[in-house]
């Protein structure tokens, strides 16, 4: 397997490691994550991608211990779904908060983070992860 | 159609285990030896390997042939299948293709896996190349924690506790004492959750399939010789890779297509079928399956299943032990669960009869991105 990360590749992904482009479907109205060429409900190709503000609710989240390799860092890991405003579900990790403080209908918003580093002289990516929304309540 | 019948001339496999003295080519060898002690000496002009992992966890390509070359099997046709978890039955699919359409006569069919290689980090790394590469796989959400959230979404929904979940595992282990290749041949009770490390929360190491390799081995033939079992009917579907932007993240429908499918295929209702294996990586996707495959309501398995005769509707559950207990060497289990039904029909398990009744297969890749189902039947 790559053992280390891909300058070119990780420029190819800038879009949904820096951005949430989500998309819509224009036809029946379906959002979802990441985008596909055809909607996942209906399979029509009139498709709209946006950009996600980045704001949404916690539906549930984990707590995960069994972390892979490269992630280890931060474990154990809040990994979360969070239904953003637009519609649509995405994972990703949930930081910035103790695991007690955690809740179902959380309001989150999205931040830019550092996913993972190609060891002490490499590539650091980053990318999308959630914490709560500072003085936000339940949604 | 003009299509020839497929018959399952023999079979053979090794025990799941941590085989630290076993690399790819000998966990095969063990395969074709037990396979052969039943058999006799095959002869196979194809040769399909069912392996998910050589790449990524030994630095194989072209694992189908390094394997006909170390086994000595020599002028033959040789690829490999891989569809993720699901690389058996989808290579058993390839595999009828060939001998339905006459291209091949005598094929054999290795699902080997070496999982238990790296440290658990590792392993979890590669077992999570399952998903979108570029979603859930370089965001660092692997497998288990999807499946975590599939389990807390299903409480949520249905009012189930985790306790009830666990029956499931309590079952699966019941069972996997009596077959002999299994990997966690010993019973759990109950409360045992409570001594279980946490994988991913709710779910713990009892609720998740164990790693280990494996090596197992069927041997198709176009001549009914003095086979007992046929495979009557194969299906597939596939799904959005990760659950959450499908509709219903509770329901996998690539499970009831690929196995409607098969049922069409092979002429048969559910009713007929009596007994099946299906793809319990985790405790919540056995409940999802189930119903997906139309032996339950949504959200009501958990109350149809029986866990004393391990049994739903009218059909026998995962007497392997399912992944839960039995294991799950990744590209190797669509085979062992073919192997399983294979044993079973031809009465080779003594403690299990199911008459005339079919066998049902279910082997899916993720949370039911991928599905296939192969139904094998007695013929005489």
């Amino acid at each position: 397997m790559a053992s280390r990360d891909s300058p070119s590749r990780i420029w190819r992904l800038r879009d949904s490691l820096y951005s949430i482009r989500y998309a819509r479907c224009r036809s029946c109205g379906y959002a979802f994550y990441p985008p596909r060429v055809s909607c996942i409900r209906c399979s029509s190709r009139d498709i709209e991608i946006s950009v996600s503000r980045g704001l949404g609710v916690l539906e549930e989240y984990t707590v995960l211990y069994q972390v892979p390799a490269r992630y280890q860092d931060s474990a154990p890991v809040i990994v979360g779904l969070v239904r953003l405003d637009e519609g649509f579900r995405m994972y990703g990790h949930v930081v910035d908060v103790d695991i007690k403080d955690l809740r179902r209908g959380l309001r989150v918003e999205a931040v830019l983070r550092r996913i993972r580093v190609d060891g002490s002289s490499g590539l650091i990516v980053y990318g999308i992860k959630f914490r709560p929304t500072i003085g936000g309540g339940h949604g | 159609m003009g299509e020839r019948r497929v018959y399952i001339g023999g079979g053979g496999a090794i025990e799941i285990d941590r085989h630290y003295d076993k690399g790819y080519k000998a966990l095969a060898l063990e395969a074709i030896r037990r396979l052969e002690k039943s058999y006799g000496t095959i002869e196979p002009d194809t040769l399909i390997i069912s392996s998910m992992s050589p790449e990524s966890m030994s630095e194989q390509i072209g694992i189908a042939g390094v394997i006909a070359d170390y086994l000595g099997l020599k002028r033959i046709n040789v690829m490999r299948i891989e569809m993720g978890e699901a690389s058996g039955l989808a290579s058993i699919a390839a595999s009828y293709s060939m001998i339905a359409s006459g291209v091949s006569r005598r094929l054999l069919v290795i699902g080997v896996e070496k999982v238990v290689e790296l440290p658990t980090p590792y392993i979890v790394r590669v077992y999570s190349m399952i998903g979108d590469a570029d979603y859930t796989g370089i965001y660092g959400i692997p497998p288990a924690s999807e499946a975590s959230l599939i389990a807390n979404l299903y409480m949520d929904r249905f009012g189930y506790s985790y306790e009830d979940l666990f029956r499931w595992p309590v079952t699966m282990h019941r069972n996997a004492v009596k077959n002999p290749h299994a990997m966690l041949r010993f019973t759990i009770k109950s409360d045992s959750y409570k001594d279980s490390p946490v994988v991913s929360d709710p779910l713990r190491l009892l609720d998740v399939y164990p790693f280990g390799d494996g090596g197992s081995a069927i041997y198709l033939t176009s001549d009914p010789g003095d086979t007992a079992v046929e495979i009557a009917g194969i299906g597939s579907s596939s799904d959005a890779q990760d659950a959450i932007s499908r509709e219903d993240p509770l329901f996998f429908s690539a499970v009831r297509e690929g196995f409607e499918r098969a049922l069409r295929m092979a002429g048969v209702e559910r009713d007929h079928v009596r007994i099946v294996e299906i793809h319990d990586s985790f405790t919540p996707y056995a409940y999802i399956i189930l119903e997906s495959m139309g032996f339950a309501e949504r959200g009501d398995s958990p109350r149809r299943f029986s866990p004393d005769s391990s049994s739903i509707y009218r059909a026998y559950v995962n007497l392997s032990g399912g992944l839960k207990a039995r294991g799950h060497p990744w590209g190797a289990t669509g085979v062992y669960q073919v192997y399983e039904l294979f044993q079973i029909l031809s009465g080779a398990w003594s403690h299990v009869d199911v008459g005339d009744g079919y066998a049902v297969a279910q082997n899916m890749s993720g949370a039911g991105a991928q599905s296939y189902s192969a139904i094998l039947r007695r013929v005489r």
